[in-house]
Parts: C-alpha cells; sequence; structure tokens
C-alpha cells in the first residue's frame, strides 16, 4: 500500500523524513499531521517514528542513511540530538556520527539492509564506517550520471526505482548490483529527483501529494507492496503505461 | 484539447449594434468642438480624425471576427468536416470573405475622403465630407448584415460543440436509433445524455469520459443512422458519419435484438454491412444491447445465424442489458483493452516509443552470488489482523484535543531499560565539562589505550624518515638557505608595514618648521638603501611639487612675465570689484520670462 502525504503542502516529502525496516525519522514540522500518517501506518508494525532534527534543521531525510542496522549521522549533528536518536532507536540499531565533507549522508547514500551506493567522491574511512555500522556491501556508482546516487535512486530488499533517464544497461547492471528488480520512474507528476518523492520500506511505501496513480501503481508493483509484483509492469500494465507516457 | 476549444469567440453584434458602437465610440473618443473662426488646417485636422478613427475602429472589429473564427482548412478533418455538415462549409467561407471585402472597402473609403479633405475649403464642406464617409462606411457594414447574423449563430452553435479532442483515445458508439447507445454512455461515464424512448433522442455528438487502466477514454455518442445512401442523410446523421470517418476510436456497433427500436435484425445487420467502410482500420466491436428481453439465444434460427456471421469474420459479439446494467462493464472493458492493444501495437516501432524504451523496461538482477538477501517484513505485518475499527490515538489526535496548550513531547517515545528514567532532568554541562563527552563510560581507557598505541608508534620511529642520502643533504642545505632568506624578507615586510601610514594633507603639515628650507638635504639626495625605503617627504606629508604659480614656467624671465600678463588681465576686474574671473555675475537682475504673465500657484520660477 502506498501513502501519498504532504509536509506542510509540500510534496518532498522524502527530505523530510527517513524510513527503514526498523524505524522512521520525521523532521519536525509546525503540527502533527505529516507525522501521525507515518504514526498511523507503522503502527501495527511496531517500529518506533521518530520527531527529530539534525543540526537544527528539518531536513533530515537528505541529511542521514540508515537501514535497520544501523543510523550515520552528519558531524554537524548536536549531542542532544545524538542522544535523542539513540534512546529511541531500537539497540539493535547502531547511531553513529560521521566526520565526512559531504555531510548530505541521505545525498550520496542509498542503501538497503544488503547494499549500498555511495557517491563516487566519498571517503574512505566513510566509506568503512558505512560498510561496518550498516552491515552493507558498498559500491561507488552513479545513477544516470548523477552521482548523488541517494536522491536519484531509492531502493529496498524487494525492488528499486531509479532516475527516469537511466539506460536499460546501466539498469541491469545496477539490479546485478544491488539484486533486486529495478525499473526507472518518477514521482510527484514527473519528480525526477524520486528520494525527495518517495519513502519506502519492505512493506509500505509514502509518497507525494502529486504522485499520479500510474506512478504509484509502479511504485507499488516493483516495490512488492501489497499484492505488487513487478513482472506486472512488464505484462499486464506495459500497454496502459506506453500509452499514457506517449 | 485546448486547440479546439471554440468557447472563446466573443459575441458577433448584429448590424445595427455594430453600427452604433462604432459611432458612439467615435464621438466620445474624438474631440468635439470646433468652430469656423478656426484655421482651416485645424478643421481638416478635426475632421480627418474622426473619419480616419471610424475607419479603424470597423478594421478593428472586423479583424477580431476574422480571426476568432476558425479557419476551416486549418483544422483537424474531423471538426472541418463537422462544420461543413453543420454550417454549410461554402456558406461560412463566404461570410468570412465578405467580412474580409468590407474590411478592405472600408479602409478604401477612410483612404478616400481623407485625401478629399484636403480639397475642403470651408468648415461646412469638412463636415459633409465626414458625413459623407461615415455614411458610406454604415453603408458597407449594412450589406454585411445577414453575414453577422449568421456568424452569430454560428458561434453560438460551436460554442455548445462537445470539446472531442481527435486524437485521444476515443470509444465511438454507433447504429439505429434508439438502440441504447447513449444509455450506454450515460452508464459508463458521468456524461448526462438525454435518453427517451424514440427516435432521434440524441441530435448531437455527446462526449463523455471513463477511466480505465490509469488512462482516460473518451465515450463519443453519435446520433442515430438508418440505412439509407450517404446522399440522403440528414444533417444530424451526418455528424455521426463524420465522426465514424475520422476519428481514430475503437467502434462499438450496438444493436438492438428485441427489435424494440422498430428496425429488424436483418436490417440492422444490413446497415452494418453499408456502413462497414467506415470502419476500415479501426478495431470494432458488436454489442448487442436490451439482453433483459431479448439474448441472442432467444432470437430465431435465421437471425441468430445473421448475427452470428458477424462473428465468425472475427468481429467480436458481446451482449448487455444497459436497464439491468448486465454485461456493460464488460463490454466497457473489453472496449477499452482492445483499443489500447490496437494503439500500442500501431505505436510500437515510433520514435517517441524507443525514447521511454527504457522506462518500460523492468531490469532484473542476475545472481551474482549465493547471499540470500531476504526482505524484512514485521510479523505482525504480515500476518495482519482484523483489528475493527479501533483506531490508535495518533499525535495528532491529541494535538487537536489540547489545541494552544500542546506541547510536542520528545521523551515520550524513548525506549530506555528503564522506564523511570525517561524523564530525568539531564544536564549538558556538569562541572565545566560537556556531559555527551563522556556517555560512553569506558572512555579514559579507551584514550588512555589511543595514547599508549600512539606512543608506541613515535618511538618505533613511525613518524621518523630517515635521510642519509648525499643529494636529500645538499637538497636540505639548500632548503636552509632558501628559508633563512624568507624570514629576512618577512621582517623586511613587517619594517615596511610600519612605515605605511597614512599620507597627511599639506595643509596640516607643521609649515612654520619648514619655511626656511623646502626639504632636507637627506630627502632630496634620492634613496639611498634601495627601493625598499620610502621618500621621507612624501610619508611626513610635504608638498612635493614647486608652488603652482611657478609651475610650468621654464625660468625666471617667464615668471616675470606671466605675472605680468596675470597682473594686467585683473586690471579691468578691479575696476569693478572683481576678485577674478570666477567671480559671480548675475547679466540680468530681472529676466523678462520670469516677470510676465499671469502667476498661477507654483508659478513663481518657471513661466
Amino acid at each position: 500500500m502506498a501513502v501519498r502525504c504532504q509536509f506542510e503542502s509540500n510534496n518532498d516529502i522524502g527530505v523530510f523524513s527517513k524510513l527503514t525496516n526498523a524505524y522512521c525519522l520525521v523532521g519536525i514540522g509546525a503540527s502533527e499531521n505529516f507525522y501521525s500518517v507515518f504514526e498511523g501506518e507503522l503502527s501495527d508494525a511496531n517500529i518506533p517514528v521518530v520527531h527529530t532534527s539534525l543540526a537544527g534543521c528539518r531536513v533530515i531525510g537528505r541529511m542521514c542513511a540508515g537501514n535497520k542496522h544501523g543510523l550515520l549521522v552528519p558531524s554537524s549533528t548536536t549531542d542532544q540530538e545524538l542522544q535523542h536518536i539513540r534512546n529511541t532507536l531500537p539497540d539493535s540499531a547502531r547511531v553513529m556520527r560521521v566526520e565526512e565533507r559531504l555531510s548530505a549522508l541521505g545525498n550520496v547514500v542509498a542503501c538497503n539492509d544488503y547494499v549500498a551506493l555511495v557517491h563516487p567522491d566519498l571517503d574512505r574511512e566513510t566509506e568503512e564506517i558505512i560498510s561496518d555500522v550498516l552491515k552493507v556491501e558498498v559500491f561507488r556508482q552513479t545513477v544516470a550520471s548523477n552521482v548523488l546516487v541517494g536522491s536519484y535512486c531509492v531502493f529496498t530488499n524487494q525492488g528499486g526505482l531509479v532516475h527516469p533517464k537511466t539506460p536499460t544497461e546501466a539498469l541491469e547492471e545496477l539490479s546485478s548490483l544491488i539484486q533486486v528488480p529495478l525499473v526507472a520512474g518518477t514521482v510527484n507528476r514527473g519528480s525526477d529527483v524520486l528520494a525527495a518523492g518517495l519513502v519506502v520500506n519492505d512493506w509500505i511505501a509514502f509518497c507525494g501529494q502529486d504522485t499520479t496513480a500510474t506512478e504509484v501503481s509502479i511504485i507499488e508493483n516493483i516495490f512488492k507492496i501489497g499484492d505488487g509484483n513487478p513482472s506486472t509492469l512488464q505484462t499486464d500494465m506495459r500497454g496502459a503505461l506506453l500509452e499514457s507516457m506517449t | 484539447m485546448e486547440k479546439y476549444n471554440f468557447k472563446r469567440i466573443t459575441v458577433v453584434p448584429p448590424y445595427k449594434d455594430l453600427i452604433n458602437i462604432v459611432l458612439s465610440k467615435t464621438q466620445r473618443k474624438t474631440p468635439t468642438v470646433v468652430h469656423k473662426h478656426y484655421n482651416i488646417v485645424r478643421i481638416r485636422g478635426f475632421y480627418m480624425r474622426k473619419i480616419k478613427f471610424c475607419q479603424q475602429t470597423f478594421h478593428d472589429k472586423l479583424t477580431a471576427i476574422l480571426t476568432e473564427f476558425p479557419t476551416i482548412q486549418d483544422l483537424h478533418p474531423f471538426y472541418c468536416d463537422l462544420m461543413s455538415v453543420l454550417y454549410d462549409r461554402d456558406h461560412y467561407k463566404l461570410a468570412l470573405g465578405q467580412l474580409n471585402t468590407a474590411r478592405h472597402l472600408v479602409d478604401n473609403v477612410g483612404k478616400d475622403y481623407v485625401r478629399l479633405m484636403k480639397y475642403a475649403d470651408t468648415l461646412y464642406r469638412c463636415k459633409q465630407l465626414k458625413k459623407a464617409a461615415l455614411g458610406r462606411m454604415v453603408k458597407i457594414m449594412k450589406r454585411q448584415s445577414q453575414n453577422l447574423t449568421y456568424l452569430e449563430e454560428v458561434r453560438q452553435h460551436v460554442s455548445r460543440m462537445p470539446s472531442i479532442d481527435p486524437n485521444t483515445r476515443t470509444i465511438l458508439l454507433c447504429g439505429f436509433p434508439n438502440v441504447g447507445k447513449s444509455s450506454f454512455v450515460n452508464k459508463v461515464t458521468r456524461a448526462d445524455v438525454e435518453v427517451q424512448p424514440y427516435a432521434f433522442t440524441t441530435k448531437n455528438l455527446y462526449v463523455g469520459h471513463t477511466d480505465f487502466k490509469f488512462n482516460r477514454y473518451q465515450v463519443v455518442d453519435t446520433p442515430g443512422i438508418l440505412d439509407h445512401p450517404i446522399e440522403e442523410m440528414n444533417t444530424i446523421e451526418m455528424q455521426a458519419i463524420t465522426a465514424l470517418t475520422h476519428l481514430r476510436a475503437i467502434v462499438l456497433y450496438v444493436m438492438d435484438l428485441s427489435e424494440l427500436c422498430e428496425h429488424t435484425v436483418e436490417e440492422q445487420v444490413r446497415l452494418f454491412q453499408s456502413i462497414k467502410p467506415l470502419f476500415k482500420n479501426k478495431p470494432l466491436m458488436v454489442v448487442c444491447n436490451k439482453t433483459d428481453i431479448m439474448t441472442l439465444d432467444d432470437l430465431t434460427e435465421d437471425k441468430q445465424h445473421l448475427v452470428r456471421d458477424l462473428a465468425e469474420d472475427g468481429i467480436p459479439v458481446l451482449e448487455m442489458s444497459t436497464a439491468t446494467e448486465e454485461g456493460v462493464m464488460k463490454v466497457k472493458t473489453e472496449a477499452c483493452q482492445r483499443l489500447l492493444n490496437f494503439r500500442v501495437a500501431s505505436k510500437l516501432n515510433t520514435k517517441r516509443v524507443q525514447d521511454v524504451a527504457n522506462r518500460l523496461f523492468v531490469a532484473f538482477p542476475k545472481k551474482r552470488d549465493d547471499v540470500a538477501r531476504p526482505p524484512t517484513i514485521p510479523q505482525s505485518v504480515q500476518h495482519k489482523i482484523e483489528k475493527g475499527t479501533k483506531r490508535r490515538k495518533l499525535e495528532r489526535d491529541i494535538e487537536e484535543e489540547q489545541g494552544d496548550d500542546y506541547i510536542l513531547d520528545l521523551r515520550k517515545e524513548w525506549d530506555l531499560a528503564n522506564p523511570d528514567e525517561k524523564y530525568d532532568k539531564i544536564p549538558e554541562i556538569f562541572l565545566g565539562k560537556n556531559v555527551a563527552d563522556y556517555v560512553d563510560p569506558n572512555i579514559d581507557q579507551k584514550l588512555a589505550k589511543l595514547l599508549e598505541e600512539e606512543k608506541l608508534r613515535e618511538e618505533a620511529g613511525f613518524y621518523h624518515f630517515p635521510s642519509d642520502d648525499e643529494d636529500e643533504k645538499e637538497l636540505e642545505a639548500k632548503l636552509t638557505v632558501i628559508r633563512e632568506r624568507r624570514m629576512l624578507k618577512q621582517l623586511e615586510a613587517v619594517d615596511k608595514r610600519n612605515n605605511n601610514r597614512s599620507i597627511m594633507p599639506r595643509s596640516a603639515s607643521l609649515a612654520s618648521e619648514h619655511r626656511g628650507r623646502k626639504r632636507k638635504r637627506e630627502a632630496s639626495e634620492g634613496p639611498s638603501e634601495g627601493a625598499a625605503t620610502r621618500s621621507v617627504s612624501r610619508a611626513h606629508g610635504k608638498p612635493r611639487s614647486q608652488s603652482r604659480d611657478q609651475s610650468g614656467l621654464r625660468d625666471q624671465k617667464m615668471i616675470t612675465k606671466a605675472k605680468k600678463i596675470g597682473r594686467k588681465a585683473q586690471k579691468e576686474r578691479n575696476h569693478q570689484a572683481k576678485k577674478g574671473e570666477g567671480d559671480r555675475v548675475i547679466l540680468n537682475m530681472m529676466p523678462k520670462h520670469l516677470f510676465s504673465g499671469k502667476r498661477g500657484n507654483g508659478k513663481t520660477d518657471r513661466r
């Protein structure tokens, strides 16, 4: 099930939230509407939904990277924020501050519970930390010749969505690296910054309010949410997709 | 879609109104007062302006009409034919053409009379010429009165036409009158087409929209067609024929097996055969309606045979009942699916599809190792138990309850080993130290360990790079020299910086001190210890050059000469008690333009 929502009438919800299989971080807004969308949808999964800021900013989705094993936050995170996150997250998730020049970790790291794609210029040390804390294999990659892999692709343990201009060969290469089915697509009525418009884990997806029905159905199918199945994209839905795109 | 919006055409006024509008506008927007004692040029200009203005207004009005009405040859063939069916193409073109001619005529009349105005020598003659010009223009327009009323009718009709997009996904219904085409449209779309139990209820094209697989389909309802040659068809039927000819659509041929529409099954099949050429290159379906009264199996043998024959030609025959809604959705789905398949097949090898090919492609991974990467989905989500309607109280509900008193409680979610400690106060700074730095209980040990390690490294010479190479020693010596020199330069620069004070103006200098001698001797000796030192005179703000009354003069002789000339030139001014040529002079103490005429408000300075 993919849920459409907005953060203070902004469709880039991925900027203000971070969702993994073990926890969910939500930026502190003026009202609780956005938070409660996550709270309500994740209530039967029993994972913590955490109000937080990082370095006093609410754009937490772009500043941190994480999966069910851990969370990496930029060096500018304050001690109090770090303590709050540590206290709220389950003990299985390690929280670590990273001294990295590219401090918007969410933009430079894309990961699921097993694999991470990172910005080609990321520090060697950060790479090591990522593989230790998040327990993932790390690959330096670009997506459709964009170095900001964290912004232009989103993937979980079940599937992934990448920048709409990614060529077919690159799709295949990425897919065999990440070991999940991938498709090139958009969110929020044609936006190519996927990570800004979409947050997803293994059983639920949240996307911006502008996302069209076609985009939602692609998301549900590729991430195997509900009864979704990636192969339907090439069989049942192919005609409809082609018709809506041309 | 926007391209075929005829709703924006402005109203075409009838002839009388048009004349009134233009003439009153001329009256309002041009000057109205003229006298016969005026200069004749002025009088001519007055009337010329009226003629020109009137002509321009007519011109603008007509141009607006001509540009707003669509030109038939620029339209999509569907609209082109539809307009020629509904409004008689020739008549329409003629009307627009005549308006165009009228515009030219009006322009010419205006031009001619402006030229004639040159020869008018009195106000009376000018006025007569103006009257004649306006009269002729009005007369030209009067001849267009029928065209104007016709165009207004066309406008009213066209603006009510449904906005059918000829290029999008379309389902087109056709068949005899009263077989249930409109009721089908009413069932599958939100359109509200009138349904009545008599023939030709639908007299126009109607359009409704329906959704199928994330795309929108337009369903076009056409008036019924009777089975007779195309020349004998009336306007209502011709609209259906036009739609059938030009819209790229799936055609649903609706049949009424119960024969309540007063046409037998045989007749209906015959009509199908006779308009079959119009179905060429289009997907086609036959839909048998009114199954609540008569199904296909209930028909007599030969009638059944007729319908079955159609199916044998590869045309799918479906049954539905718009009264009981049985099979309606099936027909819609089938039609949409067939249309979709048809459109996809026709597009498949075009460039536009190849451009989005990467987005239609799903990359499935090739296995690169034997590691299992299962998804992590909590048990509670996997076996989602129906919890009934009980909803958890969300943060938002609490916020709404408490209103302005609401304060976000961050600690509520804390998951601590000992929940009692949740709301304990935690100091940020304690005994002058940041508490967060000591969160790790073993921090001191860790630090000690690190220091130990570092020490060991240092002892092992980890940071010491031995250099026993001959070249390297030489290099080292050279480096020392360079470093020393650089150090000296730096010191020198510091010294220089101390000299760099602001320059004092001449007047501020201590004049009395230096009266006897302009410069000190050493200052005039020039730079002694290299370029680094600056001229002392500058640094102390002393005049650098000689006095200005002597500058540029070669020698004493020249100086005395210059002085003499100067004194002579001053003589005249001395008489007038003037200081020099820079002294202010007021040539005219009472300028006439400031002291003549009436003074109004604020007219003291400028008149």
